[in-house]
């Protein structure tokens, strides 16, 4: 009887044939045994310039042409290896140090295996994306070589032999192979062939097999500039050393398995959510999980147990009997942990004395409160289900310098601050610590074992001096993740070729003007804030024969040159968003459509999306309609120009008269958006006046409010929600859409009680009308700015609002809470904003002006586009702050001025001022009050606090207060902030 | 219930065949001994996508595929709520003991195809009971496929016989079963006491159903195997021949399992544990060097009870000629052997070559060690 099994005897074929056995556990649990055949070939090339034989024999494509060859022909050298060299890395390498690869200096020509790639994809995504990017750069000279895939270099698995084993053993056949196959090239001498591994016993196999190897550290002492490299690469040594440290030493309990969260989370006892940390104490953290209406809390550093802000952890609800309020106390991290010695940490308790007196304060407070309900649920980590570690700005924490590392090169711990508040010291082992002193640096987390109370990190590189324009910048595009680099050259190949000359065709019959109505009849202008050069919006209004209005909004036809799924496409849907800083933008699209052909420029024919409507004089909707167009500007106004215009009654124009009825008009429609219940938000605003020259910062000013800016606000509103209403009614599954959730009532309880105790005002939050009535009613006579505050801090209750996808929401949930609208997407600024352009493109296809494109209709990847889209947005917002915030500090640099501030915040140890003038709060400490730390007493129910002693003062919530500002210096986060003296309360 | 249609063959050559099988030592058609069984050919490993298989053929050209296919449910009535330890804090969860362990009979599911007839039909439903039942009898296999108080795998036997049933294919599928169980492997279990299993997904690590001895590579514990056991007059055959069973005085399927302990290395513990189990079976356990245990004990309609052809209406008892008292004589005249005429056998199985049967199954040295001892040499890489 033959056997059916194949044989390798029999079959000539069989070497070419291999195969793969895994086992894959599917998300609904199910357990299946997959098995892979593997066809083995021997046409996939070296891809070495130097290579002759895969030339010939390397696969081609339909035309004929085979892939260009990537490696060098003449690859670098290092002191060990003279005549030039190829990198192989192995999985390890790459996952310890990924930055050495990124770096310009070096790391030229490598080889990444198949089997490389496929293991660090299990490993770490983020990191399999970086290196996939560096494969696609040009300069680096990054391989992929599908070493399964070929006959040579294909291993199969041995009896007994472990994965990692076997995978190290292909990564060595591998670089035998490429070694062999060039050594006989003739005539020139070949690269040798490195094989970069951090695994002491993989290097020892590849020595005995006469390959060269080295290991990551010893690879980069070869290197020129080597000394400064080895400070990214993370210390194996050490940490085995740490490793063999007794159990005892642990400072944390011991992470769950994956299984056992699963199995918990799945029945609900276990939680899920990401780990967020309290801007005011370091060790307070909450989580937001779908189980419960209110963040549950996490309170100390063995609950929060090694979370880092962001990451997805999953918890456990502690028994009731360890609930706790929220601290009211102001912990920081530096102040607390100030002469930590990075070295000799372990030796240290885990909790230290000051940490443990600052819990004690809120042990005391909880035992004293006469009302049980105030304690909230709280809950410890129990493990991580996703690390959203990415790289962090920080400088070197002078004060944990040892004295023998300020000479000398060895290599030294200190510990890093990071900009970002929320973000735990960082443990950093570096060569250069006097190098590195005073700059802003970059560095990432490698690991947090649980015997280390800090996590450790590496350096990877340094941004500039502390408190220089660039750096500091530069710093804060990298904190809110914002893509700052230029575009890449596939991008710019997407432009039309004209360039700057690209005009709208003369002739009807170009295709540009297919199903295009001509508009370049209407007086049609835009009002922008002043210098604005990426115009997004313009509008006309002309009286109809029938006493109506014709209204209309034109926006930039982005999507003309932007065509769905190229190379600026993708780019523009990763950045989502144009960043805007107080002295830079960071474009979503290149320059020449942002500020040129897309903008609608005064005096110049654009492509535009316009949005006619028609109108009765009381504002009443007749019909809409929806066309791409092209348009002529008049003019481009700024607000104060238009404004002045419209004021000017010797003005009778005919573009002034449609102005001012566009205007009274607009005020029509915020009526009754009023009426129906939108809310007033503020938060408050500040613009940093800049010197033209040199661009520094000279003075601050709280923003203007003119009609004209709510009169391009109200038509903005209007197009948005049109659009809205017909691409959900054209796609109701995909439509790309934004809503405002009604926040949880549970979010204004703090408030209201503040406003109930302290003044005796209701704030009603059933619906946003209510609200919006409740805080009409907020007005204190004496006080103007009293309203406004209480609008800063209830928009602060708020949710953000966010896009979505129509299909993944019901229709009530579609609202708009703030602008209390039904239904509301992002039109108006496809320029700056990518989910303007989507929705562009399905406005287009919604009248049936081109067809759908998949990419607009497919649910799954228009989600991922609006979670990123939220994300930048958010980040976008937060880095204009920053800027802000930076600039104000600047601005104020050696002045001292006294201003009106409002008590936004009490804690028993402190409170936070905001000074409107400037936009800024900022906290002022019990301590800052005099020189010797004043007795307080701190009353929670009142919110009150009350100190006595060296000074004696009453502090209440809302209270009206001089203070006097000043610039300062932060020595530990080596931010120059501004620093609040109380001069006295009013 | 009928094993195969009748074996075209006239009442003279029952006759011969009969009484060539009555002597001693008894004649086969195929010149064996009456222990000896066909020869055969096997092979495990054969579906590379099922967690287990295995192929026989027998030498007169029957030939049996086996693939075992697992998957993971959920036990019903598996608790819901009381995992607070599995997700809560310290407490570990203690280890179950074997006891606890308990397999339900319908986390195996069986199907056997026999070509050309329907999957419904008796002689196929009987041939997947038989083996099934062996299997499921001591409640020792289903305790193997236990993941934890919440989990457990499904077991999906595919038995294909794929050569026309020649003879009763009831011994060849039993060991083609036998062997792809033996090979049968699952996922290595990584989670921990009673949370949602997680397994390996290495299957190099995956664990063999029957676990074996590391030194040899052997395992001590084995499936069962069914095998066909006949009597001719005192005469005990085994692995039956079609021609054989047509004969047959009784046929009989006897399930023997093989436990994990052997008499020499059994601890007093495991003895008595073994003793509990055993005892909620209806078969009693008969220790020797292996081992052994009778699981149970089928007989088997073999063809020769049926009316053979060619039996007139009157005489045949399906027609009512047993119930019909007025021919005397022709039941007299029945009752009479005549030489070299084939008859029927009539009434049952005497006690005592039953009893011989089941001995010299189990015996030491006898026919069960000799399968078992075959089937322990094919390469179950």
């Amino acid at each position: 009887m033959a056997s059916l099994k194949r044989s390798i005897e029999r079959d000539p074929l069989a070497a070419n044939i291999s195969s793969k056995v895994y086992v894959r556990s599917t998300k609904s649990g199910k357990v299946q045994k997959i098995v892979r055949e593997v066809y083995l070939r021997q046409d996939i090339p070296c891809s070495s310039k130097l290579c002759r034989s895969c030339l010939t024999t390397a696969p081609k494509d339909a035309a004929g042409r085979t892939i260009p060859f990537v490696l060098s022909e003449d690859p670098a050298g290092t002191s060990a290896f003279p005549q030039g060299h190829y990198l192989v890395p192995d999985t390890n390498a790459l996952l310890s140090a990924m930055d050495l690869f990124e770096q310009s200096s070096a790391f030229y020509d490598v080889v990444i295996l198949q089997i490389v790639l496929e293991e660090l994809r299990n490993r770490s995504l983020p990191l399999y994306n970086r290196l996939i990017g560096l494969t696609k750069s040009e300069d680096k000279r990054f391989y992929v070589f599908f070493n399964e895939f070929r006959l040579e270099t294909h291993v199969a698995r041995g009896d007994g032999e472990s994965v990692n084993d076997r995978n190290d053993r292909a990564v060595r056949k591998a670089v035998a192979w490429y070694a062999e196959h060039l050594g006989r090239i003739k005539g020139k001498k070949a690269p040798a062939i490195v094989m970069l591994s951090n695994d002491r016993d993989n290097l020892r196999k590849a020595r005995q097999e006469g390959l060269h190897a080295c290991s990551l550290g010893g690879y980069v002492k070869q290197l020129k500039d080597g000394d400064r490299l080895l400070d990214m690469i993370p210390d194996t040594e050490d940490r085995e050393i740490v490793k063999d440290k007794r159990p005892g030493d642990n400072l944390y309990p011991e992470y769950f398995t994956i299984s056992k969260m699963m199995t918990g989370v799945k029945s609900g006892l276990l939680h899920q959510g990401i780990f967020g940390v309290s801007p005011y104490n370091y060790l307070e953290g909450s989580i937001r999980v779908p189980a419960f209406p209110k963040a549950l809390l996490v309170l100390g550093r063995e609950n929060i147990n090694r979370a880092v802000d962001g990451d997805l952890v999953v918890i456990e609800v502690l028994p009731k009997d360890q609930w706790k309020e929220p601290s009211t106390q102001v912990i920081e991290e530096e102040a607390v942990t100030k002469n930590e010695n990075p070295d000799t940490e372990a030796s240290e308790d885990f909790i230290s004395e000051k940490e443990r007196k600052a819990l004690q304060e809120d042990v005391k407070r909880t035992h004293s409160k006469t009302t049980e309900g105030h304690a909230q649920p709280t809950a410890r980590v129990v493990g991580v289900a996703k690390r959203n570690w990415r790289q962090y700005v920080g400088h070197i924490d002078q004060s944990s310098i040892s004295q023998s590392g300020q000479q000398g090169r060895k290599q030294d711990s200190v510990f890093v601050i990071p900009m970002d508040k929320k973000i735990p010291k960082i443990r950093l082992r570096t060569r250069q610590v006097a190098e590195l002193l005073g700059k802003r640096i970059l560095v990432t987390i490698d690991s947090w074992d649980r015997s280390s109370r800090h996590p450790s990190g590496h350096f990877v590189r340094s941004l500039g001096e502390l408190e220089t324009k660039a750096a500091e910048t530069e710093a804060l595009l990298l904190e809110y993740d914002v893509q700052y680099r230029p575009f890449p050259k596939t991008v710019l190949d997407c432009l039309p070729k004209e360039g700057h000359d690209w005009k709208v065709p003369a002739s009807l019959e170009d295709p540009g003007w297919k199903d295009r109505e001509d508009l370049r009849g209407l007086l049609i202008c835009s009002i922008d804030p002043i210098g604005c050069q990426d115009i997004d919006d313009a509008l006309h209004c002309k009286p109809l024969p029938n006493g109506n209005l014709e209204v209309g909004v034109h926006i930039a036809d982005v999507s003309h040159f932007v065509k769905p799924g190229n190379a600026m496409d993708t780019e523009a849907s990763i950045r989502g968003t144009t960043v805007y800083l107080v002295d830079k933008r960071i474009d979503m699209l290149p320059m020449l459509l942002g500020t040129d052909l897309c903008s609608l420029k005064p005096y110049v024919e654009r492509y535009a999306f316009s949005v006619l409507w028609e109108m009765t004089p009381d504002a009443n909707i007749v019909n809409s309609r929806f066309t791409k167009s092209v348009i002529k500007s008049r003019e481009a106004f700024s607000y104060e120009q238009a404004q002045l215009r419209v004021d000017d009654v010797s003005q009778q124009d005919e573009l002034t008269l449609s102005i001012r009825s566009l205007l009274a008009l607009s005020r029509k429609l915020k009526q009754k958006r009023m009426d129906a219940g939108a809310l007033s938000l503020s938060s408050p605003e500040v613009k940093v006046q800049m010197e033209s020259e040199t661009s520094d910062p000279i003075d601050v000013k709280t923003k203007e409010h003119l009609d004209t800016m709510s009169l391009v606000e109200e038509f903005m509103l209007l197009a948005n929600t049109s659009v809205a209403a017909k691409i959900y009614d054209a796609f109701p599954q995909t439509a790309i859409l934004r809503r405002h959730a009604a926040p949880p009532k549970t979010n204004f309880d703090e408030l209201s009680n503040q406003l109930r105790v302290k003044r005796g005002l209701e704030l009603s939050v059933e619906s946003s009308r209510a609200l919006a009535d409740s805080l009409d009613a907020c007005v204190d006579p004496k006080e103007p700015f009293f309203n406004t505050l209480i609008r800063v801090m209830a928009t602060r209750c708020m949710m953000s609002a966010e896009y979505f996808c129509s299909g993944t929401q019901a229709y009530p949930e579609f609202r708009h809470y703030g602008l209390a609208s039904e239904i509301y997407t992002h039109f108006t600024s496809p320029i700056r904003r990518y989910a303007d352009l989507v929705a562009h493109r399905q406005l287009a296809a919604a009248i049936e002006y081109e067809a759908v494109h998949p990419s607009v209709r497919s649910r799954g990847r228009l989600e991922a586009v609006c979670k990123n889209i939220n994300v930048r947005h958010r980040n976008a917002q937060l880095a204009g702050r920053a800027s802000i915030a930076y600039y104000v500090g600047q601005a104020l640099r050696g002045k001292a001025t006294e201003e009106d501030g409002f008590v936004m915040k009490v804690f028993s140890n402190g409170f936070v001022v905001l000074v409107p003038r400037f936009g800024i709060e900022s906290l002022i400490r019990l301590r800052d009050l005099a020189e010797q730390e004043p007795q307080a007493t701190y009353d929670a129910e009142t919110y009150t606090l009350t100190a006595e002693g060296s000074r004696e003062i009453k502090v209440e919530l809302f209270q009206k207060v001089r203070v006097k500002v000043t610039d300062q210096k932060d020595e530990t986060t080596g931010k120059r902030g501004v620093k609040m003296e109380l001069v006295k309360t009013l | 219930m009928a094993s195969t249609q009748h074996a075209l063959l006239s009442p003279a050559e029952l006759a011969y065949l009969h009484a060539a099988l009555s002597l001693t030592p008894p004649i086969r058609p195929d010149g064996r001994s009456p222990a000896q069984f066909r020869p055969l050919v096997a092979e495990t490993g054969i579906l590379p996508g099922t967690n287990g298989s295995a192929r026989i053929c027998f030498a007169d050209g029957t030939e049996a595929i086996v693939g075992v296919k697992a998957e993971v449910e959920r036990t019903r009535g598996g608790y819901e709520g009381e995992i607070v330890e599995g997700g809560g804090a310290e407490e570990v969860v203690t280890d179950v003991n074997d006891e606890e362990k308990k397999g339900e009979s319908d986390w195996v599911e069986m199907t056997v195809e026999i070509p050309g007839l329907r999957d419904d039909d008796a002689t196929t439903a009987f041939l997947g009971a038989m083996i099934s039942e062996a299997l499921l009898a001591d409640g020792g296999f289903s305790r193997r496929l236990w993941i934890n108080r919440r989990f457990h795998w499904k077991l999906y036997l595919d038995i294909l016989l794929i050569s026309p049933p020649l003879s009763y294919p009831l011994p060849l599928l039993s060991l083609t079963t036998h062997l792809a169980l033996l090979a049968t492997r699952l996922p290595r279990l990584k989670s921990e006491g009673d949370e949602d299993p997680f397994f390996d997904d290495d299957w190099a690590a995956a664990r063999y159903l029957y676990p074996r001895n590391k030194k040899d590579g052997k395992t001590t514990a084995r499936p069962p195997v069914t095998l066909l056991v006949m009597a001719v007059g005192n005469n005990i055959i085994f692995d039956p021949a079609k021609e054989e069973l047509a004969v047959a005085d009784v046929a009989l399927a006897v399930s023997i399992g093989e436990d994990a302990t052997t008499a020499a290395t059994a601890t007093g513990d495991d003895a008595s544990l073994m003793m509990d189990v055993d005892s909620t079976t209806a078969a009693a356990a008969i220790t020797s060097a292996r081992n052994l245990r009778l699981l149970s004990i089928r007989t088997i309609d073999p063809p020769s009870r049926l009316t053979p052809s060619g039996v007139p209406n009157a005489t045949n008892t399906a027609y009512g000629a047993a119930t019909t008292q007025k021919q005397p004589e022709a039941r007299t005249a029945e009752a009479e052997a005549v030489e070299g005429v084939w008859r029927a056998p009539r009434g049952g199985a005497k006690p005592l070559v039953m009893a011989a049967l089941v001995h010299k199954v189990l015996e030491k040295g006898g026919i069960a060690d000799e399968v078992l001892d075959a089937l322990h040499a094919v390469d179950l890489g």
